[in-house]
């Protein structure tokens, strides 16, 4: 019989195998880990359903295999099967008990996966979920129901992490769910609204993915600040024509440093001048006690497009940093994320974030803000465009020019910051664009 | 005469009622103490746990030189001085005693002497030496505990049917000791008679001795007890009992025949019942069950909102350190704390010759429930500690469940169990898994590592003890 990769938990439905621990001949007890299998950042080892021995082995390291993916085959034979009988059916569907859950961190600051919400703890033995009485103390003092969080340590144990993302899903679902307490958290908390289940094969084939914990992390941060936060949008263009000079000329001593010089660099580097004048928009609304929090730090997120969707690693202090110091920094930080390496902590503390979709092509496009921050810069592609350049003299000629301008979007959290202020920033990053100080990209 | 006004009354000063009295001093409520005893520290202390302790590990060491002999270590006959034994034990119980006495005075906890009675659910009436006295509370706990149980049919009264409080006052050495009920009473109190000289008979209506005990665990000491006393019935019951001159005559069904017997002394070890008359708990909105226990509920609250109940009086284990953690409960939620006793895993202890010990989830238990349990078994006969103090007889075992590998219950037998079990304990209430128990060092060579053994052979890799690849 065949063992398949069996749904390990949340956001782990594939992966690349990187380790097979098991060879033809080898005898295997059920649940022995036969191989290793590193999904978004976490390696899991992958138990076999079955006792027997090993016939067949269908993957070598590298391969890509997701759940029901078929990877060894076993025989049976020599009565040492489990006493237990065993289920005929494939791995996947013991999905719903509390099986082997990978240690898996969660990918994006705050947010607990949405799946939380209905989680109800399923025990054989009627004991309550597995939980540290220090935790189990915290839960009682705050009314919390520890049989609808998930655990997602060993055993299925609950963590402090995974009690304080139940509480966020439920702070979230109680602002959503239009003006409900944050305090309600019994088990009558309010249920995410449910569209209607529509059946889209009527219409035509179909094909199935279960969408992964990064995907459904994605939609509910986005969900919270689209519908918490309201948006103001400005765009304008900057003249990039003198930057792109000043680019050209020093593109090569950075990549003698090792770094490749971008547009994107340069929109830090103007962006941090702008944040150092306009403090207010690197500030956080405080929603409980409506303070403004204004940081005296500016660490800049900058969304990196991963194949997994997209994550935004956070370059800290870049105010103090030059140049080449940011580009180093950001340079390692999507590296890291493409190979989902990065550290949660490299995710968190963001102050305000930039997205360049320019390098895609798009010229324009509506940034959403990245909640708890209270603006976003979105960069879309420059173009060459005629401008009219108005003559300096009375008598002069105006002339038409062909420059290269570069489209920028700001979105703004318009209860912290007005329409003047949001026009003030913007301008003022145009104006550190279109007048690039050679001092800050010069190398020392 | 004018009642004394006070926060919070607690009556009886046990385990569960002076744990009760002092945290809540602690927190800053102003408690009265009232208990009937001279003495503070309740059964536990004065006629149960404490005193039990002292005399097994006085006795104990005469079968043990017996058993040194063996091994080129010997040792004259014993020889037992029964008063100075006596008098050794009570000087432990006195300090105690006195331990308990000095730190109510410490945290300015008021102690009381005196029997009390509820005249309302806000008024305790308190008969001391001087006269009546009133105590008006805003809150009450009642830790007055449960005593052994005498059968009225066993009640002759004669000082040679004894209970456990007698028997551990250690009036003489009876040649013939009967000792009516195989728990952890009888066996421990066996025990003692056994070494100091005593022949013992046991005699069970059960099928097994200790009950609450898994079969396996239970059985060392069965078999000391085979060895050590005269005998064990099982299956037996004592139909009559009647004085003769300067013995019992006891009848006694088994196997199908009555057996007439005499002892020089009987000791009824059947159980113990709530200590819930004569309290005025009918002035009171406080409900009992049928067997007597004050109803309480998660919180430990009684029926009547103003006053709590702890310890045995509450019902459930009769155990000191049930009673110590339901003080606590009581007092977190009269301090505003919503807190509940909840699944807290009570572990139980049997002090024989090899001691038992067991928490949570137990085999017997997980087969009456239907619970699918996995066990993992580590014989003593393996552990090189135990085969070089000759403690081979113990076992060491984990209950798992199969799923989550999640350890539910854990039951040892063997030297010194009491006091390995807390790492069973610990365990459950971590919510731990066998692999962090066998991921965790435990130092060689220690009958403690018969735990991680254990743990170790559940996936197959115990280094001591060879699974065969399932």
């Amino acid at each position: 019989m065949d063992i398949r990769i069996p749904r390990l938990g949340e956001g782990a439905e594939s992966g690349s195998i990187v380790n097979i621990l098991v060879k033809e001949g080898d005898r295997v007890q059920k649940d022995q880990t036969i191989l290793e299998l590193e999904n978004e950042k976490a390696v899991a080892p992958i138990p076999s359903t079955h006792a027997g021995v090993v016939t067949k082995i269908y993957v070598k390291p590298g391969d890509k295999v997701s759940v029901g993916h078929a990877v060894i085959a076993i025989s049976e034979e020599g009565g040492a099967a489990s006493s237990a009988p065993a289920p005929a059916a494939p791995a996947p569907t013991v999905a719903a008990q509390p099986v082997y859950t990978p240690p898996a961190a969660p990918v994006t600051p705050a947010s607990a996966p949405a799946s939380n919400q209905d989680y109800t703890y399923v025990s054989k033995s009627g004991l309550p979920p597995a939980a540290s009485p220090t935790l189990r103390r915290i839960a009682q003092d705050l009314g919390i129901d520890l049989n609808h969080v998930r655990g997602t340590e060993a055993g299925g144990r609950i963590g402090m992490a995974d009690l304080k993302n139940y509480i966020q899903s439920l702070q979230s679902r109680a602002v959503s769910g239009g003006g409900q307490s944050a305090g309600s958290v019994s088990s009558s908390a309010p249920k995410a609204v449910s569209s209607e289940k529509i059946d889209f094969s009527k219409w035509g084939s179909i094909t199935r993915k279960p969408s992964s914990s990064l995907r459904q992390k994605i939609g509910q941060k986005m969900t919270e600040s689209w519908t918490t936060i309201p948006h103001v949008t400005q765009f304008e263009d900057a003249d990039i024509t003198a930057l792109m000079e000043l680019r050209k000329k020093f593109v090569a001593a950075y990549e003698k440093k090792g770094v490749k010089l971008t547009v994107t660099h340069f929109v830090m580097k103007a962006v941090v001048a702008a944040l150092k004048k306009y403090p207010i928009v690197n500030s956080s609304l405080e929603e409980d006690t409506q303070d403004i929090i204004f940081k005296n730090y500016i660490h800049l997120g900058v969304a990196v497009d991963t194949e997994q969707g997209l994550i935004v690693p956070v370059v800290r202090d870049a105010d103090k940093k030059s140049m080449l110091e940011i580009a180093k920094d950001l340079e390692t930080l999507a590296e890291k994320t493409r190979a989902r390496k990065i550290a949660i902590d490299d995710l968190k503390g963001g102050s305000f974030t930039i997205s360049n979709l320019g390098s895609l092509g798009v010229p324009h496009f509506t940034p959403i803000v990245n909640k708890p921050e209270v603006a976003i810069l979105g960069v879309g592609r420059g173009a060459w465009k005629p401008v009219v350049i108005k003559s300096k003299t009375k008598t002069g000629k105006d002339k038409i020019e062909p420059r290269l301008l570069m489209p920028l979007a700001l979105s703004y959290d318009h209860r912290v910051i007005d329409g003047a202020d949001g026009a003030r920033f913007i301008r003022e990053i145009v104006q550190n664009l279109e007048n690039f100080k050679l001092e800050d990209v010069k190398l020392s | 005469m004018k009642a004394t006004q006070t926060q919070i009354l607690v009556l009886g000063a046990g385990v569960g009622g002076y744990t009760a009295a002092f945290y809540a001093a602690d927190l800053g409520m102003k408690v009265i103490l009232v208990e009937q005893d001279a003495a503070l520290g309740g059964v536990c202390l004065n006629r149960g746990c404490i005193p039990s302790k002292a005399l097994l590990h006085a006795t104990k060491i005469v079968h043990d030189s017996e058993l040194s002999a063996t091994r080129g270590v010997s040792f004259g006959q014993a020889k037992i001085e029964i008063e100075k034994l006596r008098a050794w034990k009570e000087g432990v119980v006195k300090k105690l005693n006195q331990g308990v006495s000095f730190i109510a005075q410490k945290r300015g906890v008021e102690v009381w002497q005196g029997r009390g009675y509820f005249e309302d659910s806000k008024t305790l009436r308190v008969e001391t030496k001087e006269g009546q006295k009133f105590i008006q509370f805003e809150k009450a706990i009642i830790a007055v505990g449960s005593k052994p149980a005498l059968p009225k049919a066993f009640d002759l009264g004669n000082p040679r049917v004894m209970t456990s409080t007698e028997a551990l006052e250690l009036p003489e050495v009876p040649a013939k000791l009967l000792v009516v009920g195989g728990g952890y009473i009888g066996m421990e109190l066996g025990t003692v008679y056994s070494s100091i000289g005593s022949e013992v008979t046991v005699v069970e209506a059960l099928d097994a001795i200790l009950a609450g005990a898994d079969a396996d665990l239970a059985r060392p000491v069965v078999r000391y007890a085979e060895k050590n006393f005269k005998e064990v019935r099982l299956k037996a019951k004592v139909t009559k009992m009647a004085t003769s001159g300067k013995q019992i005559k006891v009848n006694i069904e088994h196997e199908g025949k009555t057996l007439e017997e005499l002892y020089d002394r009987v000791l009824i070890s059947v159980g113990r019942t709530p200590n819930t008359n004569d309290l005025g708990l009918q002035n009171t909105k406080i409900e009992k069950d049928e067997k007597g226990f004050i109803k309480v509920n998660g919180k430990q609250q009684t029926s009547d909102p103003n006053i709590y109940a702890v310890g045995d009086v509450a019902g459930g284990l009769l155990l000191a350190h049930k009673a110590a953690r339901e003080a606590r409960v009581a007092v977190e939620n009269l301090a505003g704390n919503p807190v509940e006793f909840g699944h807290a895993v009570v572990p139980a202890v049997v002090f024989t010759d090899p001691e038992v010990a067991w928490c949570g989830l137990t085999e017997n238990e997980a087969k009456q429930k239907g619970i699918e349990v996995k066990v993992s078994r580590f014989s003593w006969a393996a552990s090189g500690r135990a085969l070089a103090t000759d403690k081979t007889d113990g076992l060491t075992k984990l209950i798992i469940e199969p799923e989550t590998e999640r350890i539910l219950g854990m039951g040892i037998v063997g030297a010194g169990a009491g006091d390995m079990i807390s790492e069973g304990v610990h365990a459950i209430e971590m919510g731990a898994t066998v692999k962090d128990l066998a991921e965790t060092i435990h130092p060689h060579p220690t009958f403690s590592e018969t735990i991680m053994e254990a743990a170790e052979a559940f996936h197959g890799h115990s280094s001591h003890f060879f699974t065969p690849k399932r």
